[in-house]
């Protein structure tokens, strides 16, 4: 049959088309049909079900903080995904308390989404409330202050200017804090 | 005419008929590639300077528009865009008239086209060392960009497709095939990517982008560079393609496999298993369509492998498949769970990501502008030590950095699965590979300095030629 698609270029144009279309539909258009928790917010108030809290609607600042973390590329060296991995949950951890893996319903409001592919960093999906502002000050301002031998690179445009650092802090707090699986305000030093 | 050295038939049959000869013109050609090379030329600086920053991570990074994460993209993007895509194109130009013994549809249609991909590299220089970026890898281009890439594709695509519509020959060439399924399928990958992401949030944007940017690789860059080798292969080494029938399976389990695969970009992550698991094996189909190519064009070459000795095109070309086989047996590999959890977001990726898009791809772009080149600027090659040159400097270059990504990449891997080893000791751990990584760099781009100054150099060898 597929001789036809040597000569024919109606034929050739439409099976090629044909057999492309199967798969990218299904695995495209069906998924968030089938599976809810795409687009679901997580929300979850009964201890008996598993961890709680609720996915809460950015605010405008840390939104605007969000904006700035694309703008800089943070997502070309960092992650924000927790994944099914044992060393994943330790690392994205707290006192030795293991995270919670990340889940579709965590990142409904992202837009967009910035679960990123490389870790010259480390993820971030669990930063929220690691570090208080103080840290993150120096931190941006440059990096090796605070951890020798890190190759990420120094933001003094973000630590100079006090809108932008409030409102990169405000959304790096925001990270992981969906669900509640550590203390508010206990910062590391 | 199920072969690539159809052109030299169609004189034949253009003797005994007497039928007017095709004279090709290739102004449209010449532009894409002349625009290419400046792109390859000027984006392996930025190449260069992103790969230093991580052994000297304060290299220029007091300015806003140098820091690592807006060149980064405009590295990649420049690549694939500015560089490989246009040359794919400019060599479709080439092959898609002389495959179908007509004349290009519109030569005028083709300039405009380049002229307006010129201005979109040139936007996208601008806009992402700016910041101004849509956040989607490989997609980061903003709206009006993406645009004009739609734009030129359908410019590109018409002006191709009237051509094959007119041609001379019923059967068309395998090359044909996968040209006209490389317009067909990134017009829909494309706008997947870049449009239909407008409309979507989380883990299903997520999903799109990464069904984008797999079939970005899987079904634009990789048809096309098939075609290139499918068209140069028997062209270079003047021996007819081994299999007809076999280069039919490729293709067409490519067009139905690769789409499938685009969640594996997330195993582990936070999207459903089941759409994991999908991904996973039909990742591992893959082995098929790749397998039926390489197999295909390896026994085309087979009893005359030596003759790659002196054939630089032939040369980058083998070689080319012969990556293109390594990346596509990593690939299906990465996708399974347990290998996965070791090398996904490690330093491997850039070094497997980098042996597909230079290794494979952009080998059968070099060749291809290599064999051209005399043929459209109808004078020798400026300089055939340099091109060997060339060849060696990739390919040195192009091995130190696959290899040390590889084993850093992998060593990584390792550490990050013990919870015990610090971060910050997994970064420094990762200096020395990150160093010969530079220099590898270092000798790519003095590859890229042959190549380009190679094809400068003959372009305007042609303009003496006429003078004298
Ligand atoms: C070139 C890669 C790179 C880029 C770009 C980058 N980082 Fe980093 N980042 C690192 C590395 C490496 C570390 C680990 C060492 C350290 O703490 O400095 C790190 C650490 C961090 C940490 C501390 C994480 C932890 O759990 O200890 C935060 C927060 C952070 N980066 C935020 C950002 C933000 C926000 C941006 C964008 C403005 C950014 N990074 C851009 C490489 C990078």
């Amino acid at each position: 049959m597929l001789q036809k698609a040597d000569t024919n270029f109606g034929f050739a144009v439409g099976a090629s088309l044909l057999i492309f279309f199967i798969g990218g539909i299904l695995t495209t258009v069906v998924p968030p049909l089938i599976d809810k928790t795409w687009a679901k917010p997580f929300s979850n108030s009964d201890p008996a079900k598993g961890i709680t809290g609720e996915l809460k609607p950015y605010t405008e600042q840390e939104l605007k903080g969000r904006a700035i973390y694309i703008r800089e590329g943070c997502t070309y060296c960092h992650t924000q995904q927790t994944r099914t991995i044992l060393a994943d949950t330790k690392r994205s951890g707290w006192r030795g308390v293991d995270s919670p893996v990340s889940t579709p319903d965590e990142f409904v409001y992202d837009y967009p989404h910035l679960f990123g592919t490389k870790r010259t960093g480390p993820d971030l999906s669990r930063v929220g409330g690691k570090y208080d502002m103080q840290w993150h000050r120096t931190h941006f301002r440059n990096p090796r202050d605070l951890v020798p031998g890190s190759v990420m690179p120094p933001f003094p445009w973000i630590a100079a200017n006090e809108e932008e650092f409030q409102a990169m802090v405000a959304y790096l707090q925001t990270l992981g804090r969906a669900k509640n699986w550590r203390p508010d305000g206990d910062f590391e030093k | 005419m199920a072969d690539a050295n159809a052109q030299d038939r169609a004189t034949e049959i253009q003797r005994v008929t007497g039928a007017e000869p095709v004279v090709h013109e290739d102004l449209t050609v010449k532009w894409f590639l002349l625009s290419s090379v400046a792109y390859f030329f000027i984006v392996g600086i930025i190449a260069i300077i992103i790969a230093a920053k991580f052994v000297w991570p304060e290299l220029l990074s007091t300015v806003a528009m140098f820091t690592y994460g807006r060149m980064r993209p405009l590295h990649v993007n420049g690549m694939l865009f500015g560089w490989l895509l246009a040359c794919d194109m400019g060599l479709i130009f080439y092959l898609v008239p002389r495959l179908c013994g007509v004349k290009i549809w519109s030569e005028k249609l083709g300039l405009a086209t380049a002229a307006l991909w010129n201005v979109i590299v040139l936007g996208a220089v601008v806009s992402l060392l700016m910041g101004w970026t849509s956040g989607l890898e490989y997609a980061e281009l903003p709206l009006p960009l993406d645009v004009l890439v739609v734009v030129a594709w359908i410019m590109f695509g018409v002006n191709i497709f009237m051509t094959i519509a007119t041609r001379r020959y019923q059967q068309m060439y395998v090359s044909i095939w996968y040209i006209m399924g490389t317009i067909l399928w990134t017009a829909f990958v494309y706008l997947t990517g870049n449009f239909a992401t407008l409309f979507a949030t989380g883990v299903n944007q997520a999903n799109l982008n990464w069904m984008y940017v797999h079939n970005a690789v899987g079904l634009i860059f990789t048809p096309a560079g098939l075609a290139l080798a499918y068209y140069f292969i028997p062209r270079s080494s003047n021996l007819p393609l081994h299999s007809h029938k076999l280069s039919m399976i490729g293709f067409w389990s490519l067009a139905f496999v690769y789409v499938w695969t685009g969640a594996h970009h997330m195993l582990h992550g936070p999207i459903s298993q089941w759409l994991q698991t999908i991904a996973i094996a039909f990742s591992v189909m893959l082995i098929i369509p790749v397998w039926a190519v390489v197999f295909n064009l390896f026994s085309t070459i087979k009893g005359h492998w030596h003759e790659m000795g002196e054939n630089v095109p032939l040369k980058f070309l083998m070689s080319g498949v012969v990556f293109y086989l390594l990346t596509c047996f990593q690939g299906p590999m990465h996708s399974l769970r347990a290998v996965n959890a070791i090398v996904s977001k490690t330093d491997w990726i850039p070094g497997h990501a980098h042996m597909a898009v230079l290794g494979a791809f952009s080998f059968f772009a070099i060749a291809g502008t290599y064999y051209i080149l005399p043929r459209i600027f109808r004078t020798p090659l400026h300089s055939q030590p340099l091109a060997q040159w060339s060849y060696w400097f990739f390919m040195s270059g192009g091995l130190g950095f696959f290899v040390t990504l590889w084993l850093g990449g992998f060593w990584q891997g390792w550490q990050w699965n013990n919870p015990a080893i610090p971060f910050i000791d997994t970064v420094i751990a990762l200096g020395p590979v990150w160093l010969v990584r530079f220099f590898s760099g270092i000798l790519m781009f003095a590859g890229i300095v042959c190549f380009a100054y190679n094809v400068l150099a003959t372009a305007l060898g042609e303009k003496k030629a006429l003078e004298a």
